[in-house]
Order: structure tokens, then sequence, then C-alpha cells
């Protein structure tokens, strides 16, 4: 029998879920706005990665919202192309980059400030880590950019950058180091072994000298997860590479590869979450489930990479295998942000694509 | 008056196809055109000179456009010396089995081609079958490197493209009457000479399409340069996209994909004018 308030198929709960939505939009006083938002777009880095953002930040903002958050693959250039393309209607909202790219972000005035009101998990982040995003954002999560290796073919694997250098030039081994294209690859791999061998941002001599000897014994790896491709198929033996990714391929069942954090230091890696300009407020909303602590800790879990809320309880595991955040060396972002563009002709001049 | 008409109604059903080009390619195209110029003005402490002057006064961007151009005649030459013997066996010797050698030409087109490159490379790789082979063999002591190179990559490029030339050169070959070949050899001419002074200057039409095709798409390929070519190989396309992806210097990356159409425009002219010259006319 019909519900007597059943008029012409609205039941009376669709007429209260209605009756809601429009207070809720007259509360907002944006209707347009916020009768659009049905979901978020946000974004991620593939492979194991995309897995744990979904599993940790996409669920923890859609069971606090009830709004679904979709996920796009690829990394910070193309991402900020894509925004920069259409700047009043971003296809893209909570933006994820590094410092540099997040550098970038801030300067072309894509992003928008933080602040504890809009995102109350930020009083638990480390001041160094708001800093470097510019004020426009936070970073989430860090990796440490050391050496993988695998464990069966070297038995005596090189304890610095330096080492790794010359034992690759004299041919002990098949090296995968990042392409420029890599965005991180600029501190992970150009200014880290500039700095190891005598150089610095404004001097890369020492790094393109040693490249050149080394290209023999050398593949470039683009995307993040070619690496492992490379190192599981034999194609290369040694690497520099994320200490979270290499133990997260460890856990697969890959028994093979280990991790050294070199004497120099390992590369400190964060990632930077972004709020983009234009985009819906509730993108805010999944920054804080980002920057929450129980979804940080899963993260850490899955990705054994560090994390920046500082009441997070690491997994025991976890904890033995991270590199404390203050134990890292830190690139100059902001300036390899800005000579990037020259570090890129100078490549394609001396290296190649 | 009705065959005004019939033009009339056959100039409408050319409207979809000229709408789409205009929104899609036409009006793009001019947008491009218009920012690799506006933002090319922009000076700073990242740029010294416009995007084209760069382009025209660097010896490295210029060896750039010149390795993009040899690189698409070298692959249009090699899928023309490869795929015309295929297309030839097709039309004149295969019989019943012509439509597996088109499936077996067809099949790798329905798969993507990063995965048809990506089979290069386990196919090549140190540890992969080729190496393990000639190792097993005792051929070889240790891998050697066959992938991430100049050679790799123009092998990649010309297993994805010489289908397109076959198919092209196979259809003009079909219609060839072959009582003409028949005459020629009866007159006493050769095997070869039947070919070079018959068959051949009558296939010219098939050569032509398929060579234009194939030079175009070798022109923009991106892909195969990019998982094979080990950064030894540096054409406009990869640059293309490393000014998008990794510096973002938009108007840099505007210029070089109108220099590359510019190319493109001019070498497919000169083509056209050759095999015109050589009495191609359906081109």
């Amino acid at each position: 029998m019909p519900s007597p308030l059943q008029i012409d198929g609205i039941t009376r709960r669709t007429l209260l879920a209605g009756t809601g939505a429009v207070g809720a939009l007259a509360l907002t006083g944006d209707g347009s706005r916020a009768q659009a938002v049905s979901k978020i777009t946000v974004t991620s880095y593939g492979g194991i990665w995309e897995r744990a953002v979904r599993e940790c930040f996409v669920s923890d903002f859609k069971k606090r919202m009830n709004i679904d958050a979709e996920v796009l693959i690829g990394g910070p250039p193309q991402w900020m192309s894509q925004i920069e393309a259409n700047k009043d209607k971003p296809p893209i909202h909570v933006l994820v980059a590094t410092p540099d790219s997040a550098s970038v972000a801030f300067k072309s005035g894509i992003v928008e400030p933080i602040t504890k009101e809009k995102v109350p998990n930020l009083v638990d982040i480390p001041q160094r880590f708001i800093d470097i995003s510019y004020g426009h954002g936070a970073a989430f999560d860090y990796g440490a950019a050391g050496i993988a290796y695998n464990k069966d073919r070297i038995k005596d694997p090189p304890k610095s950058i330096k080492e790794l250098v010359e034992r690759t030039i004299k041919g002990e081994w098949r090296a995968g180091f990042p392409t420029i294209a890599f965005a991180p690859g600029a501190q992970a791999f150009i200014w880290s072994f500039a700095d190891a061998l005598g150089g610095g941002v404004d001097n890369l001599d020492p790094f393109f000298d040693a490249v050149k000897k080394m290209r023999k014994n050398v593949v470039f790896w683009t995307g993040v997860t070619d690496f492992l491709n490379l190192m599981d198929s034999g194609e290369v033996d040694i690497g520099i590479y994320y200490d979270g990714r290499t133990w997260a391929h460890y856990d697969t069942g890959k028994n093979y590869i280990g991790f050294i954090n070199p004497a120099e230091g390992a590369i400190m890696s964060p990632v930077c979450v972004m709020k983009v300009k234009n985009a819906p407020d509730i993108a805010w909303e999944y920054i804080n489930s980002m920057l929450a602590p129980e979804p940080q800790a899963k993260f850490a879990k899955i990705m054994n990479f560090g994390v920046t809320n500082s009441k997070v309880q690491y997994d025991a595991v976890v904890k033995e295998r991270i590199t404390p955040w203050d134990k890292t060396r830190w690139p100059p972002n902001e300036k390899i942000g800005e000579l990037l563009p020259k570090w890129t002709e100078r490549w394609n001049k001396e290296i190649g694509a | 008056m009705r065959g005004r008409r019939y033009t009339t109604v056959s100039g409408w059903l050319l409207a979809p196809a000229a709408l789409f080009l205009i929104v899609f390619f036409v009006i793009p195209l001019i947008a491009n055109m218009d920012k690799s110029i506006a933002l090319s003005s922009i000076m700073g402490p990242g740029r010294e000179q416009t995007p084209y002057t760069k382009l025209f006064t660097d010896p490295f961007y210029l060896s750039v456009i010149a390795q993009t151009v040899v690189l698409s005649v070298g692959v249009s030459v090699l899928c023309l010396l490869t795929g015309y013997p295929v297309a030839f066996y097709l039309v004149r010797h295969a019989g019943r089995w012509s439509g597996i050698v088109i499936f077996m030409l067809i099949a790798p087109l329905l798969t993507s081609i990063i995965m048809r490159t990506f089979g290069w490379r386990v196919l090549f790789a140190r540890r992969g079958l080729f190496n393990e082979a000639l190792l097993n063999l005792g051929w070889i002591e240790r891998p050697v490197e066959f992938l991430n190179g100049p050679v790799p990559a123009v092998v990649g490029l010309v297993h994805v493209l010489v289908p397109f030339m076959v198919l092209s050169i196979a259809a003009v070959l079909r219609n060839i009457d072959p009582r003409l070949e028949e005459s020629a050899r009866l007159l006493g001419a050769s095997r070869w000479k039947t070919f070079a002074k018959v068959t051949l200057p009558l296939s010219l039409d098939g050569i032509g399409s398929g060579s234009i095709i194939v030079f175009l798409l070798a022109n923009g390929s991106f892909v195969t340069l990019l998982l094979l070519g080990g950064g030894y190989l540096q054409t406009l396309p990869l640059l293309i996209y490393q000014q998008f992806n990794t510096t973002q210097d938009f108007a840099f990356a505007a210029a070089m994909s109108n220099v590359l159409l510019a190319v493109a425009v001019i070498c497919l002219y000169s083509q056209l004018r050759i095999l015109r010259r050589r009495g191609v006319r359906s081109l």
C-alpha cells in the first residue's frame, strides 16, 4: 500500500532529503557552487601510492563528508598544466606536489593559503612542513631517497653516493637513475649527486661530469614505478630510490631488494598537499583527512613512508624502517624550482632527453 | 539543375567533418600560434631569447629538428623496404592465405602501442628472451645491450608503422592487371626488369600514400622513442612533452609544436612534388 505522503513517486524520504538540501544551500549562500559538488577531484602518484591514497584518505573523506573523491593519477607538472589551462573552473581540486612544484604552484597563484581554521589538523604539523609549502599547503608524508640495490647480485653494496658513482663508472653493476622528466629527480638525483660530489645548486659540473662517465652503465627511468620494473627484470642492479617504496616492494615478496641510507644523508622528499584556487571549499576537508593522525598512520603502514602529524603512532615495523625527518638532507627546493628550466636545457644538451 | 542539387547535398554531407576540423584543429592551431607569439615576448631570468630565436639559432635545437626529419625519412624508407615485399607477396602469391596475412598485419594494431613497445623491452632486456637464448647457446659471455639507443627505437617504430605501408601498397598492387606483367615477360623482360619497368611504376600511388602516412606518424611519434630510445634520440615531440611536463614553458612548447607542424607540411609538400613529377596522380 502506498504511503500517504507519496505523491507521484515522491516518498517522504526524498522529500526530507530535498528540503534538507535546499536548507543547506540557503545557509551556504552559494547555491550554484554547492549544488555542483557531488564529488571532488584529487591527485595521486601511481602504483602502491594510489592504493594507499584511496584506502587511507579518500575513504576517510567519504566516510566523514559522504562525498566521493575521484583520484587522478599522474605527476605535479601535468596536473599544474591542467589547472593553468582552466584556472576559473579547475578540473583538479586538491594538488599533491613535490616542494619545487609547490613553489611553482604558489608563485603562479593557482593554490590558496592554508589556515588552522580551514584545516584543524594543521595544529599538529611541524612548522617546517608548512613552510615548505609556502603557507599554501602542508607536507603530509615524506620519503627519504637513498640507495636501493639487489642483494643477490651485490654482496658488498656502496655506503655513500660517492662510492656508488665511482663503482658505477668502473662497471661493477648497471644503475638506474631518474631522468629530468621525473619531477622529484631534480632533488633526489641531480642536486643530491652534485652536493655529494663537491658541487651544489649553483654548480652542477660535478654531477654532469659523473653522469657522462657513468652513462654506459646507466639506464634512465621516467615514472616512479619504472625503477622497480627495471630491478625485477634484471635490467638494473642498483639505483636511487625511496625508502618507503623499496620496503613496500620488499613486502610483496621481493626479498632480493635492499635499502641503504647513504653516508651523505638520504634526501628529504616530502609531498605537499594544496587546495587549488577556485576549487570548492569541501576540498579543505579532504586535506584535513590527509593531515589527520589515523589516516596518516595507516598510510605510513602501507607505504613505509614517514608522515608529518606529530600525534601519529607508527607501527613497530614501520618505525624501524623510516628515516627520522630531522636526519635527512633538505634540498634548496625553491632555488631548484627556479633553476629547473636551465637544468633541463643542460640535461638535454649533455645527457639526452 | 539536378547536378547542382547533387553538389549542394554532397557539400552539406561534408559539413560535420568540416565543423569538427574547424573546432578541434583549426581554432586550437590558431590559438597555439597566438600563444607561442604572445608568451614569447615575456623575457625574464629563465629566458634570455624568444623561443623562435632559440629554435633557429641554437645548434642543439637545429640538430633536434634535423634528427626529427632524418628519423621520419629513415623510418619511411625502412618501412618501404620491409613492407613492399610483404605487400607484393600478399597480392601476388598469398592466394587463399591472404586473409591470414592481412589478419597478421592488422592484429598488432588492435593492441596498445605501449604494450607492443614494452614487448620489445621484454625481448631485448639484459635478462630478456634474446639475451638468455644467446647466453644459453654460448654465443655471448655476458648480456649485450640491445635496448636504449637509436637502433631499438627505429626497430620499434618500423614495427609499429609498417602495416600502414603494406596496406597502402597492397591496395594499389591489387588493382594492377597481372596481364601487364605477363606481357612484359612474354616480350622477353626478366623478372627484375618486369618489376622495375612495370610493377614498381604502377604501384607508385601506394608507395606515395604509404610513405606520407608513415612519415607523418613517425614525425609525431613519442611513446616508442621515450620507451626504447634511452635518451639517445632527441626529437621535437620528446622536447615538447618535456616543456609541458617538466619546465612548464608553454611558449617554447607551442613554438616547437608550430615548427614541427611546419616541418611536416614542408616535407609533405616536397614528397608530393617528387611523386607527381614521377607520374603519381591520385595524391
